[in-house]
């Protein structure tokens, strides 16, 4: 038992070699997949024992205690390795059938299977690092991988421009990061996780410690301001990739904001509050963004915003419970933003394979093009419908269980609080509610232009391997799994939010509803829908004719119904905020001639405030462009001036 | 005698600055091999035992021997030119070296006051660093460079004796594996562009500027 976790990180570097080494590229591929999901399941079931047994910590190496001091197996970063590995199986599995368009470039799809595991294996060793040095190399490892699989299609200019744009952006973060533990260390004189410690009474340090710290986990995690990259990256990824990226990667920015939650404890009122703000601008704003998209995976990439957004809000909950040590406050936020990290994890794979499979079969990206899925194929549209109606946050699914204990938050802490907290609470709830109901106005977008109506390009024929459908349907299992029965993960998040309660007994999650009720209810709901589905699907027969047709004969499948126009009414309320442009050529004669429509979504942090910062960084440095030679002499040189400098700088410093 | 021989060390630096002839560059090359390795054998007088003896003599076949060997199969090999074209005045050159190196000998004797550091092996390793570096900023030809890393690589290897009578191990195999290192590292460059372009020479390496 003790050994899986080995076991399975081993398979994972195996796989890797069986990409490189196997000649026939669709043999490679098959082994991959095998060896890889193999070896992940390992890992899921060495995460999912130690976290039933949760209080006492094993070693992560039995027989090497040195290097087993290096990782940490506490309730937190297994929590974080069963995201990992249950939003990982999916996406290997779909490798499968998504690599299957590119395989005439072997060398790439290569070069992109092994960056793809090393990327899972580093990610699965980051959460579990204790050593500020070794988190860092393994996060430094992380990014420089998932770089290198953005890459797969390096010949596409956007390509270049995204990852190039992620690129520097993440290391940014990284930077920011080395700032964080290098204060951390110099305050605590240790480089252990579990050593480190930062009271306000530090004074200065704590703050810029903090800032430093927010700035590149948020970067990484993509709270609004710092979102920039995001989309860029998503959206040009393999959609394998992209699903990790998605679902996980961006999740290791969360795990850091928790680690700081343990480290920088006791959190003043202020901080607590201004992540609240924050991650409540990031939901709003992001599914705004969402619905403003044409293309279904920066669409995908805004709703992650979105849903870091409401994880926020949960840390900022549970901070404002940490500050005054109000247990029940502590669980629902925390809890509640752990739940929703691992039901996003689970719902946004979900959403990104779909994308996937669609993109393998119509060759685009935009939803205008699409229509007509749900003839050709139904039960993965019905698959894909679960996801949307999980990521909007409707009731019988997981989505609906966290952010229904986010609200239990709000009304909890309006309740203990009391002062000008109920009039906060009220606006964060109402703001909450909000955000689902413009995701759900997204959903209903692309579900029905993607999937009803007439088919806008023509294709073939849609098929949906047999493995895309396991994955797909393993996803929406669990969805549905802990949208019904959500007690059996409650109980795991108890345990693991316990390390940030301290004192008093745990809270249990069982005080907070009557969980057996809401299983009974959502169980009737779901079996009523299904029958009504399969009643209705019995009786009516499907009938094709034109939408909309209003008497004129000459259509054609573009006179549809557009996703720009179901959005227009909702956007055209923040137009000016949301950097909308749209140019529309009427023509004003009786008889028809050509007439345009095209609409463009900015962004605010891209347009505002990344660009103009970038182009005068830009402008400082080729101020000083004459000094970039193409000769190597004078490059020493500057060597020899730099060290003379700091050396002369040095001797008189001590001397004098 | 290990003052005499960090003197005769800073002589054939000087040398080496106003010389224009590539072959000489080789020749005092192997001149600081022994010049090195005697002042590397100092210790093992002071205090018999083999594990000081391995480093004076490897160093004195290393960069006695096979170093100087190689450097001459370069030229011979890629028939580069037996001058060397500097960008700078010999003149000038052999003032700046000497003002340089007037200047650590001085700071050298200050610093002996406050530490324990000997006074003239310290002085000469630092010019040879700074010799070394200056070589490789004034002359184009990219043998010479690699002349330069070498004596660069003198410098640190005399700078180690100087600090102590004993070499931590890990210093004398970190020096011995750079040199290795440097000179196959740029045999095979050299090899390479020498293919690419006709006269091997650092302008022409702007080239390969994307």
């Amino acid at each position: 038992m003790d050994h899986l976790f080995i076991l399975g990180c081993s398979l994972i570097l195996i796989g890797a070699v069986f990409a490189v080494l196997v000649k026939p590229i669709q043999l490679a591929l098959r082994i991959y997949v095998g060896v890889m999901s193999a070896g992940l399941l390992f890992n899921l079931a060495f995460a999912l024992v130690n976290l039933v047994h949760l209080p006492a910590t094993p070693l992560l190496f039995p027989a090497f205690p040195v290097l087993s001091s290096f990782f940490r197996l506490d309730g937190l970063a297994l929590f974080f390795l069963l995201i990992i590995t249950s939003a990982a199986i999916p996406a290997i599995l779909s490798t499968h059938s998504y690599l299957n368009q590119y395989l005439h470039k072997a060398a790439a799809v290569r070069a992109f299977l092994v960056s793809f595991s090393l990327v899972l294996l580093s990610t699965q060793l980051l959460v579990l690092a204790n050593h500020a040095i070794v988190f860092l190399i393994f996060w430094e490892l992380m990014t420089l991988m998932a770089y290198l699989g953005l890459l797969l299609e390096k010949e596409k200019p956007e390509i270049q421009k995204g990852s190039f744009i992620y690129f520097a952006t993440t290391h940014f973060a990284t930077f920011c990061l080395y700032i964080f533990f290098f204060l951390l260390h110099s305050q605590s004189g240790s480089w252990l996780f579990s050593d480190f410690q930062l009271t306000q009474t530090s004074g200065m340090v704590f703050y810029v410690a903090f800032f430093f710290g927010f700035v590149g986990f948020a970067i990484k995690a993509g709270f609004m301001p710092f979102h920039f990259w995001l989309p860029h990256a998503h959206s040009i990824a393999p959609t394998v990739l992209s699903a990790f990226l998605s679902a996980v990667i961006i999740k290791t920015g969360i795990y850091g904001i928790f680690r700081m939650l343990e480290f920088c404890s006791p959190l003043p009122l202020w901080i607590g509050a201004g992540i609240l703000a924050i991650s409540l601008f990031s939901a709003i704003f992001g599914v705004w963004y969402a619905l403003a998209q044409h293309d279904i995976k920066k669409l995908l990439a805004y709703h992650s915003i979105e849903n870091i957004g409401i994880i926020g809000i949960g840390i900022g909950l549970g901070c404002l419970g940490m500050t005054y040590s109000i247990q029940p406050l502590i669980w629902l936020g925390l809890g509640g933003a752990l739940f929703h990290t691992f039901n996003h994890a689970i719902f946004k794979s979900l959403l990104f394979l779909g994308s996937g499979v669609i993109y393998s079969n119509l060759h685009t990206r935009n939803i205008e093009l699409m229509g007509g899925i749900v003839k050709s194929a139904p039960w993965f549209v019905g698959l894909f419908l679960i996801g949307s109606v999980a990521i909007s946050g409707l009731p019988p699914l997981n989505g609906f269980m966290s952010e229904f204990l986010i609200y239990r938050g709000f009304f909890e802490s309006a309740s203990i609080f009391g002062g000008y907290f109920p009039f906060f609470m009220l606006l964060m709830t109402v703001g909450l509610a909000f955000v689902g109901g413009l995701a759900l106005a997204c959903f209903t977008k692309i579900n029905s232009i993607m999937f009803l109506g007439n088919e806008r390009s023509p294709h073939l024929k849609f098929t949906v391997t047999g493995l895309d459908y396991l994955s797909l349907g393993l996803l929406a299992f669990v969805c549905l799994l802990f949208g019904i029965y959500p007690q059996i993960i409650l109980g795991i998040i108890s345990s693991v939010v316990a390390i940030f309660q301290s004192g008093e007994s745990a809270q249990t999650f069982s005080t907070f509803a009557q969980w057996n009720f809401i299983t009974g209810i959502f169980a009737a709901i779901i079996l009523l829908i299904s029958t009504l589905i399969i009643w209705k699907v019995s009786r009516t027969n499907q009938r094709k004719s034109a939408a909309w047709g209003c008497g004129y004969a000459g259509q054609t499948s573009r006179m549809q119904y557009t996703a720009s126009s179901y959005a227009d009414d909702i956007n055209g309320i923040a137009v000016s905020v949301l950097h909308l442009k749209s140019k529309v050529k009427i023509p004003e004669t009786i008889f028809p001639v050509t007439s345009r429509f095209h609409s463009h979504a900015g962004d605010f942090s891209e347009d505002g405030l990344v660009k103009p910062i970038y182009s005068w960084i830009i402008g400082k440095i080729t101020s000083v462009d004459f000094l970039s030679r193409t000769d190597i002499r004078f490059y020493i040189l500057f060597m020899l001036l730099t060290v003379l400098f700091y050396g002369g700088t040095a001797i008189l410093w001590t001397y004098l | 005698m290990e003052n005499v021989l960090s003197i005769l060390f800073c002589l054939t630096l000087l040398y080496l600055v106003v010389t224009s002839r590539i072959k000489t560059y080789v020749t005092i090359l192997r001149i600081q091999g022994v010049l090195l390795s005697l002042i590397m054998i100092f210790p093992f007088l002071h205090h018999l035992s083999v594990h000081l003896l391995i480093i004076p003599i490897v160093s004195l076949i290393v960069k006695a021997i096979i170093i100087p060997r190689f450097v001459n199969k370069i030229v011979i090999d890629l028939d580069v030119k037996r001058i060397v074209e500097p960008s700078i005045q010999p003149f000038n050159f052999l003032l700046l070296s000497v003002f340089s190196m007037s200047v650590l000998f001085v700071s050298a004797h200050v610093l002996s006051g406050f530490t324990t550091i000997e006074p003239i092996p310290f002085a000469s390793a630092f010019s040879a660093m700074i010799i070394g570096i200056f070589i490789i900023i004034f002359r184009k030809k990219l043998i010479i460079h690699v002349v330069g890393f070498l004596i660069l690589e003198n410098g640190i290897l005399l700078f180690g004796t100087s600090l102590s009578a004993e070499m931590p191990t890990i210093v004398e195999l970190g020096a011995l594996l750079d040199i290795f290192v440097v000179v196959f590292l740029m045999g095979i460059v050299i090899n390479r562009i020498s293919s690419t372009f006709a006269q091997p020479d650092v302008t022409a390496l702007g080239r390969l500027k994307d």
